[in-house]
């Protein structure tokens, strides 16, 4: 009798566990760098906030699953994907031919572009190439480092984060930084340490868009991320967060 | 607590690589395995497997010459620290002394990361430094606190009778340290030298922090666009591996020099 039950009591644990492992994910952890702002940043209560994490909870709560976000260093963030330390990346992660060859996207979800920042002494420069023989900083491994790789004769400097950048531009240390436009606005117009040293030349030069990474192969994933982006731009939920975030 | 603590005996961990011994003797010694076999892997690597291996080392050559150029300043700048330092610390004068003291005690007590990052980057508001010199002063202030300790060691480890003679024979304290006590002790501290070099050697990968394109920053670089992960640290590990193993061998060939001058 006693063996009856717990042969039953384990059939049933086991029926259990195999349900839940069939059944969509109850919860997902996403990582970002939170040293963006304002697409994702660390506040002043040590809270991950900014559009992209307003907008991941969004995009979960339509697609009916939970989140948990990991802050998450950026160089190192895709090999962090790739150990299955997280299920996923939203960081302002640009689609690129290259991540694609390596990593899935979701659909894109808001599009930027890449601009150049130089201090407000610099009263030539208009483009990169202005600033031959000179060094230009951006973060490692972004698409803005990229841009300025192929610009010959300007020197790229790679920050760990965007914000060291900004402050070595302040020290004189280097003569241009490259960011997406609402990191450049945010750092160059709104910040008070740089708003009378820094100034944002032209328009942004590049066409770029956002997506959700996930790891090669996760169809399931992408596909409920994705339900929760249609649904999410339906409602024109995005825009609302868009004028929250991004001045 | 042990009953007869004298019986203990001193035990002696550097951070740096070992310095190969001499006594140390045959064919496979730790030293051959580990630089002779990293050498190979590193050859196999680059034109056996190719790809992205050979793609990795023709990237990061540029790293190196930074690192040898922030180890080299940074040691050579140490060692002028640490001996004023060393002086400082076993001088009369109560204020020299203080302050000697006083700046090995802070140094000490503060991680070499955080004061690479302070260096660069709060000194960076009042003064202006270039990156890689001040890379350089923030790896030689945190050693020269290390290395003056160095220096008391070595000057104190004179026999004291030296300095009386050689003030009895009319020379000044100056001239006595110039001239007997400083050419015998730099004798002693070499060896010592030679641990903090290949320390700071690896220690200096943490200046890939101040977007100093270093060996490291490099690699990272690479990895960041590439995704090779694996695959380039496996690469820069190898390059500083064949790198501190060459330069402890060639520290422990020069300590054999000057021994046998003796």
């Amino acid at each position: 009798m006693k063996f009856l039950r717990t042969f039953t009591a384990t059939a049933a644990l086991l029926a259990a566990l195999s349900l839940t492992a069939f059944a969509a994910p109850k919860s997902i952890k996403v990582a970002t760098d939170a040293t963006w702002p304002p697409m994702e940043m660390v506040d002043t209560n040590k809270q991950i906030v900014g559009y992209d994490i307003d907008f991941l909870k969004a995009v979960a709560k339509e697609a009916g699953v939970a989140v948990v976000i990991k802050n998450t260093a950026w160089d190192g963030i895709f090999a962090g994907l790739d150990s299955g330390q997280y299920d996923a990346i939203i960081s302002s992660v640009t689609i690129t031919k290259e991540r694609q060859a390596k990593y899935d996207f979701t659909e894109p979800y808001t599009s930027i572009g890449q601009i150049l920042i130089v201090p407000k002494t610099n009263k030539t420069a208009k483009v990169i190439a202005d600033l031959k023989g000179k060094k230009v900083g951006a973060q490692i491994g972004t698409t803005g480092a990229m841009e300025i790789k192929k610009v010959t004769g300007v020197e790229l400097k790679t920050y760990d984060e965007i914000g060291l950048a900004f402050e070595d531009m302040a020290a004189g240390r280097i003569f241009g930084v490259v960011c997406d436009e609402p990191v450049a606005a945010h750092f160059a117009l709104q910040k008070k340490e740089y708003k009378d040293k820094f100034k944002i030349v032209g328009k942004s030069f590049t066409k770029e868009a956002y997506g959700i990474v996930v790891k090669k192969g996760n169809k399931d994933l992408v596909a409920l991320l994705n339900k929760g982006i249609k649904a999410v731009k339906a409602k024109k939920l995005d825009t609302k967060i868009h004028t929250k975030w991004v001045k | 607590m042990s009953k007869n603590p004298t019986s203990h005996t001193p035990i002696d961990v550097g951070d740096g690589a070992a310095i190969p011994n001499k006594n140390d003797a045959g064919l496979f010694t730790a030293w051959r395995i580990a630089f002779f076999g990293a050498i190979f892997v590193s050859l196999y690597l680059a034109f056996g497997k190719s790809d992205p291996y050979y793609e990795i080392f023709k990237f990061v050559p540029d790293g190196i010459l930074v690192t040898f150029k922030v180890t080299f300043g940074a040691i050579l700048l140490a060692t002028c620290i640490g001996l004023i330092t060393g002086l400082g610390r076993i001088s009369d004068n109560r204020f020299i002394n203080g302050a000697a003291s006083l700046y090995v005690e802070v140094i000490r007590g503060i991680p070499l990361l955080v004061q690479i990052f302070y260096i660069y980057y709060a000194l960076g508001r009042f003064v202006k430094i270039p990156d890689m010199l001040s890379a350089i002063i923030a790896m030689a202030v945190c050693y020269g606190a290390y290395m003056g300790e160095v220096f008391r060691a070595g000057i104190q480890s004179i026999p004291k009778g030296q300095m009386e003679a050689a003030l009895s024979l009319g020379m000044s304290r100056g001239q006595a340290m110039r001239q007997v006590i400083l050419p015998q002790a730099f004798k002693v501290v070499l060896p010592p030298i030679g641990n903090e070099f290949i320390a700071l050697l690896k220690d200096s990968s943490l200046v890939s922090i101040l977007a100093v394109s270093d060996l490291l920053r490099r690699g990272r670089e690479y990895a960041s666009e590439t995704f090779s992960y694996f695959e380039t640290y496996t690469v820069i590990a190898l390059i500083y591996l064949v790198m501190t193993l060459f330069f402890s061998k060639l520290i422990g060939i020069m300590e054999e020099r000057l021994n046998a001058g003796k």
